[in-house]
C-alpha cells in the first residue's frame, strides 16, 4: 500500500519524537532545578509523538474508506525546478554574504534571482535588471549603514 | 556550516597579520560594540550612554549590537570570533568569569585584552511586599526557623545568584532559588509576591518610595546618598561587598597601538560629567579603572569567581 | 483628569512634540510594512536618536513608531500576504484574500480604521483603567502565567482549517523548535548533536520570517502560468483595483455595523498586552480566533472576509494601549518593544511605577495625548501614502522577491548582528515551505514559538517555587484558564466533527 502525504509527515514528525525522546533521558541533572532539562522537551515530544501518530492513524482510516482507484484532481503545472533554484541561489547569497561583503554580495544576488525568475531577452532589459540590482544595494546600504546605524555584514575577502 | 566558520576563522587570522599597518589610521570607520543583552537591559543601558561619549573622542561613530542569548554566551563567542582589529569592542560584566566556571561556555575572559573598567552597580538585598520582614534581622530569624522555603528569584549561575548565595553562606542561612532571567522578570515576580527575595540595584527605588518593594541591606562599603536609610551588609555584620562591575574587552590580538588610542579615548569619556550623570540615574558610580589596572584586577575577580562558585558547589567538576 | 488631558493634547500638538511624533509615526508605519522590519527592530533604530531629545519627545517618538507600525504590517499583510510584522499575522488570513479577490482599498482601510477604533478604544482603556487593570496581571504567578499560555494555544489549535490533528501538530513542532539549544534555566545543550551551531538555539524573528517570507515567495514562484502579483489581478480587472478609493463612510459603517466584534477584539488585544511577555503577535491570532469562534459562518473565515480585518487589527493597535498600561503603571515591560521604551524611559531618568503618574502627570498624560494622536497621524500618512504603498504591489514578481528576501536578510541579520540569525531564516524557509507544501497551517506552529520558551521557564518556575502540582488546578486563575483550555478544545474537536460531516474533503492549502 502506498503511504499518503499526511502519512509519510506524520512518521517523519513520529521518527524524530522518539530519537529525541531517547535522547532527552541522556541530559545532565542541575543541582538546583528539581526537574532538569530534560523535563518539559519530554512533555513537548511526548505530545509531537502522539499527535503524529494519530496524524498516519487519520490519514490510513481516511483512505480505507475512499476508493483508492479515485484520481486526483488535476493540479496546474507547478515550477518546483524554479523553487529549487531559487532557494539554491539564496543559499548561495549567504555564504558570499560574510566574504564579499554585503554590497557586492547584494547587487550579485538580486540580479541573479531577477534573471532566473524573468530572463531578460534585450540589452535594455539586462540594463534595467542591472540598475536595480545596483540600487538596492546602495539604497538599502546608504539607509541601513549610514542613517540608520545598522552595520550590515563586511566582506572578510573585500573589506568592503 | 561548519567549512564556512573555518574560511571565516582562517580569514581573520590572514587579516590579523596584515594589521600593524592600519593600526596608524584606526580608526577608519564605524565602530561596533558587542552588548551580549537586550536592548533595553541594564547593561544596554550602562552602555548605551557611554557609546556616544566614546564616539566624541575616538572620532568614528560607536554602534551597539545587542547579541543576546543563552546567559550571554552568545555575544561573548560572537566577539572572540570577531577579527582583533579595534573595530569590535565587547561589552562585559562579571558574568564571564562565572558563566566560565558553571560550564555553560568555553570563553573566557583571558580570550579578550582589557581596555577599562566603566561602572559598578552595588547589589541591593530586595524584599516583596508581601512578606513580614521589615528589617534583615527579622528576615534572619524567620529564614533560619524556615531552612529551604523562602524564595529568590535568581539569574541561575550569574551575579544575580551569586550576591544572596554569598548572603545565605554569611549569615548561616539556606534560601530556595527560583529561576527569574533579567531584572525585569524579578520585579515583577516580586512585586506580585510570587518569590520573596532577589537581588536588584538603586534603579527600583522609585517602587520603594511609593511601598511596593522593601531594600533591607545595600552590599556597599558605605550608605549610598541615594538611600541613606539602607544598611549596608558590613553594618549588618557580614563581610560582603559586591557590585555588578562592567567594562570593555577587546579580542585577544588587538595590535598595542589600536588599543592604546581606545584606552585613551575610553579615560577621557569616562571622565565626562555627563557620564556619572547618566550613571547616577542607573543606581551605578563611575568606576573607571584603564587598560594597564584593568587587566590585574579582572585576573583577581575571575580567581574569586572560581572561589565562590567552587564554594557555592556551582562550579563544573 | 480630562484637564490634565487636554492639556497634554495641547502639549503635544507643539511643533517640537508634533514633529518627533509624526517622523515615530512615518518611520513606523514604514517599518511595519516592511516584512522582515519588525516594530522591536524599528524601535532599536529610533532609540540613539531619543537620547538627544527631551524624554516627551523621545517617548512621543517612539509611541508613534508603536502605533505606526502596529497598523503599518497590515499594507503588507492585505497586499502582499506577508506579515509586516507579527503583529499583522492574521490579518493576511483574510485581508490578502480579499485584496487578490479585487478589493484591496476595502481591504486595506477595513484594517486602518479598525486599528484607529481599536486603539482609541484602547486609549480609553490606557487612560480610565491603568491601575485596576495592572493590578490584575500582577497577580499572576508562574503557574497562572502557564494555564494561560495552554489556553493560548488550546484556542489556536482549532484555527486549523483542514484538520485539528494537524494544528495540534503545528503548535508541537513550534513547541520543539525553542527547545532546542540551550535551556533557558541552566543553560545546558539540548538536542544539538555537538554543532555549535544549534547550541545557539534557533530564534525566534528568524523563524518566523523565514517562514512566512519564504513559504509566501516560493509559493508565489511555483506558479508561473497563475497571475503572480496582485497587480497581475488588477490588471485583469482594472476598473476594481487602480486606486484604494473606496467609500470610507461604507468601511467605517461595516466597522461599527459589529460593535460586538469590534469591541471583543478590542477587550482581547487590551488584555494580552497587559500581561507582560505575550505581546501583540498572539493577540491578533487570539482575536481572530475569538471572531471566528463567535461568527455565524466560521467556515467563510480565511476567504477574505471583513471581520477576520477588523478583528485582528483592532486588537493589535489595542494591544498597544494594553502595554503601555503595563509599563507605565509597574515598569515592566509587556514585550521587546515595550522593554525599549521603558530603558529609553530609565536613560532619561524617569522611573516608571505606580508613582509615575501620580508624580510626572504632565508626562503621564502627554504620552496619552501622543498615543492619541499618533492614531489620527497614522490614518492621514496611510491616507496620503496609500497610492504609494499600492506600488508595492505593481512591482513584478521578479524583482519583488529579490529585494524582499534582501530586506529579510536585513531583517534577521540587524536583530543581533550575527550571520548565525541569517542561516536560521534559510532553513526555516525551506521547512515552512516543505509544511506548506505538506498541509500544515502556520498559525499554531507561530504560537508556539512565540510562547514555547514562556511556557516552560514559567512550567519549571512553578516547580522551583513548591513542589506541589495540583496548583496548577487549586489556585483559582490557573485552574479556571486550564478548565476554559480543555473547552477550547472541545469545541474545537467538536466544530471540526461537525464541518466534516458536512463537507466533502478540500485539498486547499491552509496558508
Amino acid at each position: 500500500m502506498r503511504l499518503g502525504r499526511d502519512s509519510l509527515a506524520g512518521l517523519i514528525f513520529f521518527a524524530v519524537s522518539l530519537i529525541l525522546l531517547v535522547q532527552s533521558f541522556g541530559l545532565p541533572q542541575l543541582p538546583l532545578v528539581p526537574v532538569g532539562p530534560g523535563f518539559y522537551p519530554r512533555i513537548v515530544l511526548i505530545f509531537m509523538a502522539v499527535t503524529s501518530a494519530a496524524l498516519v492513524v487519520q490519514d490510513l482510516l481516511a483512505r480505507r474508506a475512499e476508493p483508492a482507484d479515485v484520481p486526483a484532481p488535476a493540479q496546474p503545472q507547478r515550477a518546483y525546478g524554479l523553487v529549487a533554484l531559487s532557494f539554491v541561489i539564496v543559499a548561495l547569497y549567504l555564504v558570499l554574504l560574510p566574504l564579499l561583503g554585503y554590497r557586492i554580495a547584494t547587487v550579485l544576488f538580486v540580479a541573479a534571482l531577477q534573471a532566473t525568475l524573468e530572463r531578460p531577452t534585450t540589452w535594455q532589459q539586462w540594463a534595467i535588471l542591472a540598475a536595480i540590482a545596483i540600487a538596492t544595494s546602495a539604497v538599502t546600504y546608504l539607509v541601513f549603514e549610514r542613517y540608520l546605524t545598522v552595520l550590515l555584514p563586511r566582506g572578510s575577502w573585500t573589506d568592503w | 556550516m561548519r567549512t564556512v566558520l573555518r574560511i571565516l576563522a582562517a580569514t581573520a587570522a590572514l587579516a590579523a597579520m596584515a594589521m600593524p599597518a592600519a593600526a596608524q589610521n584606526y580608526p577608519e570607520r564605524p565602530i561596533k560594540m558587542i552588548v551580549p543583552w537586550a536592548a533595553g537591559g541594564d547593561t544596554d543601558n550602562i552602555f548605551r550612554p557611554f557609546a556616544p561619549l566614546l564616539q566624541k573622542h575616538i572620532g568614528q561613530p560607536i554602534v551597539i549590537a545587542n547579541v543576546t542569548g543563552a546567559s550571554g554566551t552568545v555575544g561573548a563567542r560572537e566577539a572572540k570570533g570577531s577579527p582583533p582589529d579595534g573595530y569590535t569592542l565587547y561589552a562585559v560584566h562579571d558574568y564571564i568569569h562565572l558563566v566560565h566556571y558553571a560550564g555553560v561556555t568555553d570563553v573566557k575572559y583571558s580570550d579578550f585584552e582589557p581596555i577599562c573598567l566603566l561602572s559598578a552597580t552595588p547589589s541591593v538585598l530586595t524584599a516583596s511586599p508581601k512578606t513580614p520582614w521589615k528589617t534583615w534581622a527579622e528576615l534572619a530569624e524567620d529564614a533560619k526557623k524556615r531552612p529551604g522555603q523562602i524564595t529568590v528569584g535568581a539569574t541561575l549561575g550569574s551575579t544575580s545568584h551569586i550576591f544572596p548565595a554569598l548572603i545565605e553562606k554569611a549569615a548561616g542561612v539556606k534560601f530556595k532559588y527560583v529561576s527569574y532571567e533579567g531584572l525585569a522578570p524579578r520585579m515583577n515576580a516580586i512585586l506580585g509576591g510570587h518569590v520573596d527575595l532577589t537581588d536588584s540595584n538603586l534603579t527600583q527605588k522609585g517602587k520603594v518610595d511609593a511601598g511596593q518593594l522593601k531594600f533591607l541591606a545595600i552590599a556597599a562599603e558605605k550608605r549610598d546618598p541615594e538611600a541613606p536609610d539602607v544598611p549596608t551588609l558590613k553594618e549588618l555584620g557580614m563581610d560582603i561587598v559586591y557590585a555588578v562591575l562592567r567594562g570593555l574587552l577587546v579580542p585577544k590580538g588587538t595590535p598595542a597601538a589600536v588599543r592604546a588610542k581606545l584606552d585613551e579615548a575610553c579615560g577621557k569619556a569616562a571622565k565626562e560629567a555627563e557620564f556619572a550623570d547618566a550613571m547616577k540615574k542607573q543606581g551605578t558610580r563611575v568606576s573607571y579603572l584603564n587598560a594597564a589596572e584593568y587587566g590585574p584586577f579582572l585576573d583577581k575577580l575571575d580567581r574569586e569567581s572560581k572561589v565562590i562558585m567552587t564554594e557555592l558547589g556551582l562550579a563544573k567538576q | 483628569m480630562f484637564e490634565l488631558l487636554g492639556h497634554g493634547l495641547l502639549t503635544v500638538l507643539q511643533w517640537n512634540y508634533l514633529v518627533p511624533l509624526f517622523a515615530g509615526t512615518l518611520i513606523g508605519v514604514v517599518g511595519g510594512a516592511l516584512p522582515g522590519v519588525t516594530i522591536t527592530m524599528t524601535i532599536i533604530v529610533i532609540l540613539p536618536f531619543t537620547y538627544g531629545l527631551d524624554p516627551l519627545q523621545g517617548l512621543a517618538a517612539m509611541t508613534g513608531v508603536y502605533v505606526g507600525g502596529s497598523a503599518g504590517g497590515l499594507v503588507t499583510a492585505c497586499l502582499l500576504g506577508i506579515p509586516g510584522t507579527p503583529s499583522a499575522i492574521a490579518t493576511t488570513f483574510d485581508g490578502f484574500p480579499m485584496a487578490r479577490g479585487g478589493a484591496p482599498g476595502r481591504a486595506i482601510w477595513l484594517g486602518v480604521w479598525s486599528s484607529f477604533f481599536g486603539g482609541l478604544i484602547g486609549g480609553l482603556f490606557l487612560i480610565l483603567v491603568t491601575g485596576p487593570l495592572a493590578a490584575i496581571a500582577l497577580q499572576f504567578g508562574p503557574w497562572e502565567y502557564f494555564s494561560l499560555f495552554v489556553l493560548a494555544m488550546a484556542m489556536v489549535a482549532g484555527l486549523a482549517e483542514s484538520s485539528f490533528i494537524k494544528g495540534l501538530l503545528s503548535t508541537a513542532i513550534g513547541l520543539l523548535i525553542t527547545v532546542i539549544g540551550t535551556d533557558p534555566i541552566g543553560s545546558v545543550p539540548r538536542f544539538t548533536f555537538g554543532s555549535e551551531f544549534i547550541s545557539g538555539g534557533f530564534p525566534f524573528l528568524p523563524v518566523l520570517i523565514g517562514i512566512f517570507a519564504f513559504a509566501q515567495i516560493m509559493s508565489d514562484i511555483e506558479k508561473p502560468a497563475v497571475p503572480k502579483t496582485p497587480e497581475a489581478v488588477l490588471a485583469t480587472q482594472p476598473s476594481l483595483g487602480v486606486s484604494l478609493g473606496v467609500s470610507h463612510f461604507k468601511v467605517i459603517g461595516e466597522i461599527l455595523g459589529r460593535p460586538f466584534l469590534l469591541l471583543w477584539s478590542t477587550v482581547v488585544g487590551i488584555l494580552i498586552g497587559v500581561l507582560p511577555a505575550i505581546g501583540g503577535s498572539a493577540a491578533n491570532m487570539l482575536a481572530y480566533d475569538q471572531a471566528k469562534k463567535f461568527s455565524r459562518h466560521p467556515e467563510r473565515f480565511g476567504t477574505g472576509v471583513p471581520e477576520g480585518i477588523i478583528a485582528s487589527e483592532s486588537s493589535n493597535n489595542a494591544n498597544v494601549g494594553g502595554s503601555l498600561v503595563t509599563i507605565m503603571a509597574f515598569g515592566i515591560p509587556g514585550d521587546a518593544v515595550t522593554a525599549v521604551m521603558l530603558g529609553a524611559m530609565t536613560i532619561h531618568g524617569i522611573q516608571s511605577g505606580p508613582l509615575f503618574v501620580s508624580q510626572q502627570p504632565a508626562l503621564a498624560y502627554g504620552i496619552y495625548a501622543a498615543y492619541i494622536l499618533a492614531h489620527l497621524l497614522m490614518v492621514l500618512i496611510l491616507a496620503a501614502g496609500a497610492l504609494f504603498m499600492l506600488q508595492i504591489t505593481r512591482v513584478r514578481l521578479a524583482v519583488l522577491a529579490p529585494v524582499v528576501l534582501v530586506l529579510c536578510v536585513i531583517g534577521a541579520y540587524a536583530l543581533n548582528n550575527t550571520m548565525q540569525s541569517v542561516y536560521v531564516l534559510l532553513i526555516f524557509g525551506v521547512f515552512g515551505y516543505a509544511l506548506v507544501k505538506g498541509g500544515f497551517p502556520l498559525a499554531p506552529l507561530i504560537l508556539g514559538l512565540i510562547l514555547g520558551d514562556q511556557i516552560e521557564i514559567n512550567l519549571i518556575r512553578a516547580i522551583m517555587t513548591d513542589d506541589n502540582p495540583l496548583l496548577f488546578f487549586t489556585r483559582p486563575i490557573s485552574g479556571a484558564l486550564l478548565f476554559c483550555a480543555a473547552l477550547s478544545v472541545a469545541l474545537a474537536v467538536w466544530q471540526h466533527m461537525r464541518h466534516r460531516a458536512r463537507t466533502a474533503r478540500e485539498e486547499a492549502p491552509d496558508f
